[in-house]
């Protein structure tokens, strides 16, 4: 009994936290014309995977959706424990090694500061640690962030947290809810840098948005992502497996109050491509690879991809 | 026979070789007829992998191509060339590379392309001398000019003559960078880029060695170019503090390096001689009391 009265106090609790009950749209029904029936019906038949399960494309973004609503509000917290902090050494090190900013004086007065784009960056987690970087590492007052997120509520905790930064309010830092693989807002080769920290393995088209990436970034521009990834050394992989399925889903129920989500967090991870895959990608999209293409981070947990955009000679 | 197919199977097939050539090696090798999938296979990846940027081969080879001084891209080589231009003013720094990369038409942020940021910097120099030091040799007329300093023919000159002219023309390449070479030495002797820079070493060590005419292909192959590398390192580390026009005192210290490298060898030579000597003795003497050896 009492057990049970805890265990409702709790759900209570969370009650703003829980995953949102998924009602997809009334499919089209127009009797008059067979043509957009047909479309309707082939879109759905095109399936992509959601963790280890198989739902129609159309649904991906929704379902995915409906997962960082969910965890939007404990995000950081969650993120502390699934990573026992190692993510905030990994993105310490993503932006020390993008080092954004330049120190260096502009030679003409549209160089100035560096345009960057931060996708999937709803919290501002990356976007804040590259415009503390470069202002307080490169003395650049000019670069400016803009964060791209699919998803309004982590946005909103983005803007909440921003509160509390020098960014506040500023031309620096801006938000936009957007579609990574489809951003007409964003005009043609306007972006020095393309960030995607954690994100592209939600994504339904991956090869879209990579697509999009090269199209939005200037010739010379670099689009560096890190994401989760496949561990080589069969001894921690065998670690990091059980902690993945058999811990993360317990803290996500305990912390959080969902364990849903989390089980489809640790089973995108399992579903992402390898390092030499992606990098295949990167290379697809028309991006040169720079050296080795990925850099490991604690033994491939995760990695880091770059691809720069080539500059055409006319 | 067995030397031939294994150095084979490792080898990198060059496509500009001669098809003669690759022709006779393949009848005369059983290996390389059985697996041809597997040497693609093996290749493949080599082309890839990046973890060593420098052309690698684990074998020598008369019969084929030169590998490439570098393995750097069309971009890569662009923006490295025109960051060269910024060494002097800058050493071998991000910022250099970052100027270099403006100069190429590119962004600030495409320094990305390169993982090792200043150190690929001090690769790119390294490789690139190495090759223009091939080119005064091959194109140049570098030994007409050495023979003519010392009033004799070309064909007069010694190999260690020869190893001499090369080593002190490489380090009057690095003439402009003097003032910035501490800085790249220290970057050279982080652990990280020790494998590397040592790599770097051999390769203008070999390349000397193979320059000069030497041909030897016996244990001295190896002490030559260990000598030589010992003499590049040590000169290089004199040549940054020496204040002397066209590197005077630079190279009195190399002349006295290869006299005591011809000190150290007559000694040792001679040590092994006396051994062998005080040996033979002390056999002969045994086997005059009656031993049975």
């Amino acid at each position: 009994m009492s057990t049970m009265s805890t265990r409702s106090a709790w759900r209570a609790l969370h009650y703003s936290a829980k995953r949102r009950a998924f009602q997809p749209s009334t499919p089209y029904r127009c009797f008059s014309c067979a043509n957009r029936t047909q479309e309707q019906k082939t879109d759905n038949d095109r399936m992509t995977h959601f963790g280890f399960t198989n739902v129609p494309e159309s649904e991906k973004e929704s379902r995915v959706g409906a997962v960082f609503s969910s965890v939007a509000a404990s995000y950081d917290r969650m993120n502390d424990l699934m990573s026992l902090g190692i993510h905030r050494l990994w993105k310490d090190h993503f932006v020390r090694s993008l080092n954004p900013g330049s120190c260096l004086p502009a030679m003409t007065a549209d160089q100035r500061g560096w345009n960057i784009l931060d996708i999937a960056g709803g919290t501002g987690d990356i976007a804040f640690r590259m415009l503390d970087h470069a202002t307080n590492v490169n003395h650049d007052m000019e670069t400016r962030v803009t964060i791209s997120d699919i998803n309004a509520d982590m946005l909103a905790e983005g803007r909440k947290r921003s509160l509390d930064t020098p960014y506040y309010n500023t031309s620096r830092l801006d938000f936009v809810e957007a579609n990574a693989e489809h951003m007409p807002h964003i005009p043609d080769a306007s972006v020095d840098l393309y960030t995607v920290v954690f994100g592209i393995r939600n994504f339904t088209d991956k090869q879209a948005a990579l697509n999009e990436a090269y199209r939005v970034l200037k010739p010379g521009g670099v689009f560096a992502c890190m994401e989760f990834s496949k561990v080589d050394n069969p001894v921690l992989d065998g670690i990091y497996k059980r902690w993945n399925f058999s811990a993360i889903p317990l803290i996500g129920q305990i912390v959080a109050g969902d364990r849903d989500s989390y089980q489809y967090l640790v089973e995108s991870i399992e579903r992402f491509p390898s390092q030499e895959e992606f990098r295949g990608m990167i290379q697809k999209a028309g991006f040169m690879i720079p050296g080795q293409g990925f850099e490991n981070l604690t033994g491939g947990i995760a990695a880091i991809h770059k691809g720069i955009k080539p500059i055409v000679k006319a | 026979m067995a030397y031939l197919a294994r150095t084979l199977r490792k080898r990198v097939f060059n496509p500009s070789l001669p098809q003669s050539i690759r022709q006779t090696r393949a009848i005369s090798t059983t290996t390389l007829q059985s697996t041809p999938s597997t040497c693609t296979a093996r290749n493949t990846p080599r082309t890839n992998k990046t973890r060593y940027s420098l052309p690698h081969r684990t074998y020598h080879s008369a019969l084929h191509a030169r590998l490439p001084d570098h393995s750097y891209t069309n971009s890569q080589t662009a923006i490295l060339t025109s960051a060269l231009a910024h060494v002097p003013a800058h050493g071998f720094t991000a910022t250099a590379l970052t100027l270099g990369a403006r100069d190429a038409g590119f962004l600030d942020v495409s320094v990305q392309l390169f993982p090792r940021a200043e150190f690929d910097l001090i690769l790119f120099w390294l490789a690139s001398r190495r090759g223009l030091l091939r080119g005064h040799v091959e194109e140049g007329g570098l030994f007409r000019r050495i023979a003519a300093e010392k009033g004799k023919d070309v064909h007069e000159l010694t190999v260690e003559e020869r190893v001499r002219g090369l080593l002190l023309e490489r380090l009057r390449m690095n003439a402009e960078v003097k003032d910035v070479w501490q800085d790249a030495l220290a970057q050279m002797s982080l652990l990280a880029n020790i494998p590397l820079s040592l790599t770097e070493l051999h390769a203008l060590a070999s390349d000397i060695l193979t320059l000069s005419g030497d041909d030897a292909v016996d244990a001295t192959w190896y002490t030559r170019r260990l000598a030589v590398s010992a003499i590049y390192a040590s000169a290089e580390v004199v040549m940054t503090r020496d204040p002397t026009p066209d590197l005077v005192g630079t190279a009195a210290f190399v002349e006295r390096r290869f006299e005591d490298r011809n000190a150290i060898a007559d000694k040792l030579t001679g040590i092994g001689q006396c051994a062998g000597f005080g040996w033979n003795t002390a056999i002969g003497l045994g086997r005059s009391w009656g031993l049975k050896i």
